[in-house]
């Protein structure tokens, strides 16, 4: 019988509750590390509460994480949206690869991060500047895994379909598209954590609202207990999205050996 | 009907200087409903002429025709098995031996009707739903060869079919094919460096030599089959004890020995 929590788990559990009493005793305990470089748990907890109650930066914990939480998922979904077809589309025909790939080559060096000035400019501080670089960033990962995810298709597989007389969409559809899955959500992961990265950064620079703009303000308001609010949130965010994620390549790809543990 | 012919068939890889000369003046005739093996040393070119039939590949110079006509790309008048399965692992055992059926846009009842004559003669029916990882290699072959037959195809291309199989598996699968061949004939292509196989299998062989390959000589096999009454033995390793069997493997084996002394001694 299968215990009810896995050793796995059970470790993991372990190693959060001896980091939490470590931070307890280097601060609270041992008065080693004092509260206006990290804050101890007691602070953090007030600034937890603070955020939740009246609010901070503008709004409540709430408002700003969904409102970063929007922000990433609209940008994530453009960005893949346009950056696997793309990448499909190169994989498939060697001549939009070579019409693409210049373009590609100049603009992979470039941080995403460096787009924000140009994205403010553009855009102004609203929602829009935001989704833009993170469709920069995001964009990136999703083409190039799709792209080589169609390039890796082995071969007979696709003499296979060819043999079957195939029409062209039903080829897209039911074999290019399965056969590249395993590689579109490698690029799907990737781009996930790009989005969070850019989104962040993004509103660190400029924004009126969201997890960043609280991250920036309470530097700001030299706020060492509200700063560790605002990282463990995002933290928890990403976490989120990337489980979810996980639990839906889990089920895409249930044909494949590969992913299963 | 399903004729294949080769007519002078050339195959040169790359280009100019750097070219490789793979098939030089290949000249076959493979009769309607007649099952002929390739057996060749590796590099020959065997699997080249079976893939310029499928329409993989196009000859260098010469012409590839099947039933009088020049071949220009694959379809599914000329069905392919290959070594290594080429299965679809995302779609199921079905799904698999239903695309070829989907794509002559054939209605669904006559679809399942065919699917199910298919999955009965590959024994297959209690795997309907299975995806091919969890399949062994020799049950991929069987939903392989499944695809192929579902199609009704007046061609049948098998590329060393049973190459990836463990012997048992091997032993069984030939015995399988010699019944599917036997009861419902139809023109096949079978590459194969199992001389036994070949022997066993085939109408007629046609041994290749070594690279650039050529058409070395083509043994009737068929007539020694009927003559001394194979096919009353049931279990290969009984037509395999016979002398007319043995006699005609060693003098394969001898054939490609010496296309192996050029080089290997």
């Amino acid at each position: 019988m299968a215990p009810l929590v896995s050793r796995k788990t059970l470790i993991g559990g372990m190693t959060v509750i001896g980091l939490v009493a470590l931070w307890f005793g280097l601060t609270t305990l041992t008065g080693l590390v004092t509260g206006a470089r990290f804050p101890s748990p007691a602070e953090f907890w007030f600034s937890l509460k603070q955020i939740n109650g009246r609010g901070y930066a503008g709004s409540t914990l709430a408002s700003h994480a969904v409102h970063s939480l929007k922000l990433v998922l609209m940008g994530f979904t453009v960005a893949v949206m346009t950056g696997v077809p793309l990448g499909l589309w190169m994989g498939w025909s060697r001549r939009v690869e070579a019409f693409i790939n210049p373009v590609f080559l100049i603009i992979r060096p470039i941080p995403p991060l460096a787009w924000i000035p140009l994205a403010i400019l553009w855009l102004g501080l609203g929602d829009a500047a935001k989704i833009l670089v993170i469709w920069f960033s995001a964009f990136v990962p999703s083409a190039i895994n799709a792209f080589t995810g169609v390039r890796n298709i082995d071969k007979p597989v696709l003499e296979a379909a060819r043999m079957l007389g195939t029409p062209r969409w039903r080829m897209v559809r039911e074999v290019i598209l399965p056969a590249s899955l395993p590689m579109i959500f490698t690029g799907l992961r990737l781009s996930l954590q790009a989005s969070w990265t850019t989104l962040v950064a993004a509103e660190l620079v400029g924004a009126l609202v969201g997890v960043g703009f609280v991250l920036n303000m309470a530097q700001q308001d030299i706020y060492p207990g509200m700063i560790l609010v605002g990282m463990v949130t995002v933290g928890i965010l990403g976490w989120a999205t990337t489980v979810l994620l996980a639990r839906i390549e889990r089920r895409a790809l249930a044909w494949n050996v590969a992913a299963r543990d | 009907m399903g004729s294949i012919s080769f007519r002078n068939v050339d195959k040169v890889f790359g280009h100019g200087a750097g070219g490789v000369k793979a098939l030089d003046d290949i000249n076959l005739e493979i009769a309607d409903k007649e099952f002929v093996a390739i057996v060749g040393p590796s590099g020959c070119g065997k699997t080249t002429c079976l893939r310029m039939v499928a329409g993989f590949e196009a000859a260098s110079a010469g012409s590839v025709l099947v039933n009088g006509r020049p071949v220009t790309a694959p379809g599914p008048d000329r069905a392919v098995v290959f070594q290594q399965f080429a299965l679809f692992p995302w779609k199921t055992v079905r799904e698999n031996i239903e695309l070829g059926l989907r794509n002559k846009n054939l209605p669904i009842g006559e679809r399942n009707d065919l699917v199910a004559g298919a999955l009965k003669l590959m024994n297959l029916e209690t795997h309907v739903d299975a995806f091919p990882h969890q399949l062994s290699g020799g049950m991929q072959q069987r939903v392989a060869i499944a695809r192929a037959y579902v199609l009704d195809p007046e061609v049948l291309l098998m590329d060393e079919p049973f190459g990836a199989l463990d012997a048992q598996t091997r032993v069984v699968m030939q015995e399988e094919l010699v019944r599917l061949a036997r009861h419902n004939p139809r023109t096949v292509l079978f590459i194969t460096h199992a001389v036994e196989e070949a022997v066993y299998l085939a109408d007629r062989v046609a041994i290749m030599t070594r690279r650039p390959g050529r058409i070395k000589e083509v043994l009737d096999i068929k007539a020694v089959r009927e003559r001394e009454n194979w096919d009353s033995h049931a279990r290969i390793e009984d037509v395999m004890d016979l002398e007319s069997f043995v006699h005609l493997r060693t003098h394969i084996w001898k054939s490609l020995r010496e296309e192996k002394g050029f080089k290997d001694v």
